[in-house]
């Protein structure tokens, strides 16, 4: 109990300047923001990991739930359109079809309920101590990729099981993750901050989510819409994630670049506006938190 | 060089007042005519301008909602001013509320290392002090289960030990001084004062006068936003004491428009012959006297004083409850004194509340709410909670006969 704790010594000069101002925007605040964030990414590394253990803690199954979730939605599901409705899958299998969809948005929809209660979930934080705030949301994505990439290995036994042979074109699953964890991260950073000032978000989400897994083709097909509506039905980022991910992985269908092309300009634009906005809401979150 | 440099700055808050409830019945209706009213500003600091050197503390002190917690969220950049600016040369750390970033699922040790990067330091600083933090708030023995079966002690130190290991340039101090019983405040003042022989700059944002009076060469005053004094710790606590028990403004809780029947007008605290006096002694005797003003006769009536500490803690009362006879009150100018022999109050700044009330009966009559302060000082050390007057004899033994008792001295 009577350790001592031991004084720094010797006065090094690497001291730090910051300025703290009212609220504004400029590319230099962009970049001061981001080093901030560098500054403190051991602390978006422990909370993540934090948000990992803590998950699965004290539940019985515990990381199996990463597993069971996706995978008996694609149970329901098959029982519902392949077994109840017979939806024309284009001889791909409907459990492999519906899986690869449902891995894609379990990421998505986990991500974006979990970010968007996050900040005030975590209101004693924010209004006791610093740190970029973006980190809270930021933990959520990471923790939901995660769960994401444990949900894989399930995608690669149901590949084996019906015999889908890997092609290429697989090594495109990638960049395509890439592509939807940057349209998460910034849906997070717009809802999250927005959830701040209206609680409607949050309690109007489960909603959201379930109308816009319906306007993506999660659980159906891509070819399953009418080709005249095709074009309107891609402006949504998710078609284009969902819709190519399944075609390198499945091989049958050629890549749709196009959809592709257009959700990764999406996102990557959306990225930094999200950012831009997140921080000016930052500002003044702890006031109206 | 400055450590901290606050350069004319200013934070408005917008306040919406709500609609009035009776105005209109439904809900959803009300929320739509909120969204059009017209928000109100607040000026919760104004024009603050300020320097901290390298090295020095400096103590802010000043009444509630006097801008004290405003300037500590700005300093530690919890939120942003509306204008002016802020310079910050250094590490800043805040010690505030011990434990507040802690998970209860997980471990002590995970919890150091989440705390530990919520405050800022990386996790190969942590790594490097987790024995020293472990040891310091003594609980090897259960750093490796959860935080939720610890004692609130062994939270309370874990939580301090953690912020003790932040290496600041630059310290933020809140009210951190009045959680946890005294060994670990006195603890918690050993390791700042340590801070500060090191020359860490201190900024010490408190009601604690003694503490403020004890840790920082330079205090400043706030008043309504703004800085209305800067000097020598002694100088301006004792200014802001005066300050504080003669001219402060009461706060009026009552009901709009109503008369009622009695008002209470003033609350002064004098010695027995009936001088007012600014600051009592522990151990004194204190006379509190309440002027009222009886509008309406009220049959049984009950006076109230309660005493309330700088955090907010209600500590003890004088009333007339605790008699059966009855006080039956008639229009007219009236006092009441209440007289305590020996203060039992330790060393403090007390905010007081008054109130009037008929013997059970539901709402108070009139009510006053830390409108004055008793401020108690005490020349020689005294522990514990409060102060118990007292007095000791001694009896000898001669020749196996006990003699007469004899009083060698009391607390008078």
């Amino acid at each position: 109990m009577q350790a001592e704790i031991p004084l720094q010594t010797g006065t090094v000069n690497d001291r730090r300047t910051k300025v703290i101002g009212p609220p504004g925007f400029s590319p230099v605040t962009l970049l001061r923001s981001l080093g901030g964030l560098w500054q403190y990414r051991d602390l978006l590394y422990t909370l993540s990991a934090h948000r990992i253990k803590v998950r699965y803690k004290q539940s019985v199954l515990g990381i199996a739930w990463a597993v069971l979730q996706p995978l008996s939605l694609m149970l329901i599901y098959t029982l519902v359109f392949a077994v109840v409705a017979k939806i024309p899958t284009g001889g791909t299998p409907y459990p492999v079809i519906a899986f690869t969809g449902l891995l894609l948005w379990s990421l998505f929809s986990t991500a974006l309920t979990s970010s968007t209660s996050g900040l005030v979930s975590h209101a004693h934080l924010v209004t006791k101590v610093y740190f970029p705030r973006e980190i809270l949301p930021l933990t959520y994505v990471v923790a939901a990729v995660f769960d994401f990439l444990i949900a894989t290995f399930v995608l690669i036994g149901l590949l084996i099981y019906y015999r889908v042979p890997p092609t290429m074109n697989l090594l495109f699953a990638v960049p395509i993750v890439v592509v939807l964890v940057f349209f998460v991260t910034s849906m997070s950073l717009v809802f999250s901050a927005v959830q701040v000032r209206f609680r409607d978000v949050g309690v109007a989400m489960p909603l959201l989510l379930q109308l816009w897994m319906f306007a993506s083709p999660v659980v159906y097909p891509l070819s399953a819409v009418p080709e005249r509506f095709r074009n309107l039905y891609s402006l949504n980022p998710m078609v284009g994630i969902v819709d190519s991910f399944r075609s390198v992985v499945i091989g049958g269908t050629p890549l749709n670049l196009r959809a592709l092309g257009l959700s990764a300009v999406i996102s990557v634009l959306l990225l930094p506006l999200a950012y831009i906005y997140f921080k000016q809401v930052e500002a003044t979150m702890a006031d109206v938190i | 060089m400055h450590d901290l440099v606050f350069d004319h700055v200013s934070k408005r808050y917008r306040i919406r007042h709500e609609v009035d409830a009776h105005a209109t019945r439904h809900p959803l209706i009300r929320k739509w005519m909120n969204l059009w009213t017209r928000p109100e500003d607040f000026w919760a600091i104004r024009d603050v301008s300020f320097a901290v050197e390298r090295g020095e503390a400096v103590g802010i002190i000043g009444h509630n909602g006097a801008g004290k917690s405003t300037v500590l969220k700005l300093l530690s950049n919890i939120t942003t001013p509306t204008s002016g600016q802020i310079t910050i040369n250094g590490r800043l750390a805040a010690l505030i509320e011990v434990g507040s970033g802690f998970h209860p699922e997980l471990s002590g040790r995970e919890n150091i290392y989440l705390n530990g990067s919520i405050l800022g330091m990386s996790r190969g600083e942590i790594t490097k002090k987790l024995d020293s933090i472990i040891d310091f708030a003594g609980v090897r023995q259960f750093i490796d289960t959860p935080v939720k079966r610890f004692s609130s002690g062994m939270y309370v130190r874990l939580g301090f030990s953690i912020a003790a290991h932040l290496h600041p340039d630059i310290l933020l101090l809140d009210e951190v001084l009045a959680v946890g019983d005294a060994s670990f405040q006195a603890k918690c003042l050993d390791r700042i004062t340590e801070l500060k022989e090191s020359g860490t700059t201190i900024v010490f944002i408190s009601h604690d006068l003694r503490a403020v009076e004890r840790l920082c060469q330079r205090v400043l005053l706030l008043k309504r936003g703004q800085i209305v004094m800067s000097g020598s710790a002694k100088e301006v606590v004792a200014a802001y004491q005066s300050d504080a028990t003669l001219s402060s403004e009461s706060v009026e809780v009552h009901k709009k428009g109503e008369t009622k029947e009695v008002e209470i007008r003033a609350l002064s605290f004098r010695d027995e012959s009936g001088q007012l006096k600014p600051i009592f002694q522990t151990g004194e005797a204190l006379v509190a006297r309440i002027d009222y003003e009886v509008h309406q006769p009220v049959k049984d009536a009950v006076f109230a004083l309660l005493f309330f500490t700088a955090d907010g803690q209600q500590h003890c009362e004088l009333t007339t409850e605790l008699s059966d006879d009855q006080i039956s009150l008639s229009p007219g100018k009236a006092s009441i004194e209440f007289r305590t022999p020996e203060l039992g109050l330790l060393p403090g700044v007390y905010f007081t509340s008054v109130h009037v009330q008929e013997r059970n009966a539901r709402d108070v009559i009139h009510y006053q709410y830390k409108s004055t302060t008793l401020r108690v000082d005490f020349d020689r050390v005294i522990r514990g909670n409060f102060f118990l007057p007292h007095e000791w004899s001694i009896r000898q033994v001669r020749n196996g006969q006990e003699s007469e008792k004899e009083v060698v001295g009391s607390t008078r």
